[in-house]
């Protein structure tokens, strides 16, 4: 026969190739899948700015909400002037609070301070607050 | 291939896996003539595990309360990528189950592998068999979709006709007068963490008393004899056998990859094969639909409880039934597996089986 000519050891790697192909088929066809459903959701392109009314914050005050999924906080630093910045600290990543006697954010995890302007004023962050920009429209913010 | 030998050797000096090897892979020997049938043991691990991987999965993105189970379920379905193929997996994957479950029964009784030295085997094998349909029952609640509701009114309901304590097994089921938020959040903790915990156990002993004995050999063929009736405990051994690993795996695969592309059919090509319209409706508590029926694999039982004049008979029958066929190898005691030799067992399992699927397509039409 045709195929005894062969040795055993060419025959057996032949099929051992041949059933890590079939095998690596079969793992990427059903690894995907799982892939793709673990996957987090994507944004689905442009994002909507997040609009909230004016009377919402005071002067002096911040609110919190969420922007592109991650907590952001809007601040009225004196009458009419809005800022906006990410409210994840670039330290490790904790939700910054605001402190309005001493008009500062304070990350409670390490004691990172951050200005009004987003800047770091000390501990151990490395980058000041990403800042989201802000619109007056009327009696409407738009964040964003 | 010298990385290969070097992690063997490694892990040879510590643990010894050559000789592991030799004994429960390459040097295990097994019947030679094992058919198609005895490839339903790994094809139910795989089915089982595929269940456990998707169930998984779906955990992610399902929410068990009354509130937002349907819209969930919608969503894996509509948004999740992949989710429809994650769903579908594991509802057609519970059906080919309980197939792979009946055939894996019907051939071991046909076979009388049942019979001595593996009664405790084939008991814990039931045992495995009642958990994995208390699985499907509980696990066809969780859409909480209009089917879900209802055919889980129709499975609790029958247990009230249990003389005495029928009402409070009916209230304890649901964990109230009727099916709802309740009913859901002990069917939840039960389909994902009891039952798969418990099942988890039984297939371990399962397999390990059916390692410990050894596998039956088939009882066919000219040389067959009825083996001499054990006095002490004896590995059945078989010297003419094939290795394991890789013959009998190969055969094993064969089987797996048989009933995947059977699974994988049915989701491609009959995805609602075992969805009717009204897993499609959201629960109505207050709205029955009309002809709501149970899974097909619980149809023989929906229509005993309705040909019997009184529930309780009809439970009664369905109790000695089960309680029969669990204890079925403390009775049918003699050496002879042949089935040949054994007219007056194949009458009764033909006969049984013509019954069942006559009560099944009864129920399905009544």
């Amino acid at each position: 026969m045709a195929n005894d000519s062969l040795p055993p050891n060419q025959r057996r790697f032949f099929l051992t190739i041949v059933l890590g192909g079939i095998s690596a088929v079969l793992s990427v066809a059903a690894g995907w899948p799982v892939f793709r459903f673990l996957s987090p959701a994507s944004g689905g392109g442009e994002v909507k700015p997040v609009e909230m009314p004016r009377a919402k914050i005071d002067v002096g005050g911040a609110q919190f909400f969420t922007y592109h999924g991650s907590p952001a906080v809007v601040l009225q630093k004196s009458a009419g002037e809005f800022v906006a910045f990410s409210a994840v600290c670039t330290h490790l990543g904790c939700i910054v609070k605001w402190i309005p006697d001493k008009e500062e954010f304070l990350c409670p995890c390490h004691a990172g301070r951050f200005s009004t302007d987003g800047a770091v004023l000390g501990g151990p962050p490395p980058k000041p607050l990403k800042s989201i920009p802000v619109v007056l429209a009327g009696d409407l913010l738009r964040i964003g | 291939m010298s990385l290969f030998k070097g992690l063997m050797d490694y892990l040879d000096v510590r643990l010894g896996v050559r000789d592991l090897i030799r004994q429960n892979l390459t040097g295990y020997l097994v019947p030679r003539r094992a058919n198609f049938f005895y490839t339903l043991g790994a094809v139910l691990l795989a089915l089982f595990s595929l269940q456990f991987v998707t169930g998984l999965l779906l955990l992610i993105h399902y929410r068990p309360d009354a509130a937002n189970a349907f819209a969930s379920v919608q969503s894996i379905m509509n948004d999740v990528p992949y989710g429809w193929l994650v769903r579908y997996a594991h509802v057609v994957g519970s059906n080919i189950i309980v197939i792979a479950l009946l055939l894996h029964m019907l051939s071991v009784l046909f076979m009388a592998s049942y019979k001595k030295p593996r009664e405790l085997t084939w008991l814990v094998g039931f045992i495995a068999f009642n958990l994995a349909l208390a699985l499907c029952l509980t696990g066809y609640l969780l859409p909480w979709s209009q089917l879900s509701y209802w055919a889980t009114t129709v499975a609790t309901d029958a247990a009230g006709a249990i003389p005495v304590v029928g009402e409070m097994t009916v209230r304890f089921l649901r964990g109230g007068a009727m099916v709802g938020e309740a009913t859901l959040g002990r069917f939840f903790a039960l389909h994902v963490m009891g039952l798969p915990l418990l099942l988890g156990a039984v297939i371990g002993l399962h397999l390990f008393l059916m390692r410990r004995a050894g596998i039956s050999r088939p009882p066919f063929g000219p040389d067959y004899e009825p083996p001499a009736p054990l006095t002490t405990f004896r590995h059945e051994d078989h010297p003419d056998g094939i290795p394991f690993f890789p013959h009998y795996v190969t055969k094993d695969l064969a089987g797996v990859f048989f009933f995947l592309a059977a699974l994988a059919w049915v989701i491609f090509f009959a995805p609602v094969l075992f969805i009717p319209p009204t897993a499609l409706e959201p629960a109505d508590p207050f709205v029955t639909p009309p002809h709501i029926k149970p899974e097909w694999y619980f149809l023989w039982a929906y229509q005993t409880l309705k040909i019997f004049p009184s529930k309780v008979v009809g439970l009664g029958a369905q109790g000695v039934f089960m309680t029969l066929l669990a204890v079925l190898p403390f009775l049918d005691i003699g050496p002879e597996r042949r089935p040949a030799h054994r007219p007056l067992f194949v009458a009764c399992y033909s006969l049984g089986i013509l019954l069942m699927v006559a009560l099944s397509i009864w129920g399905h039409y009544s």
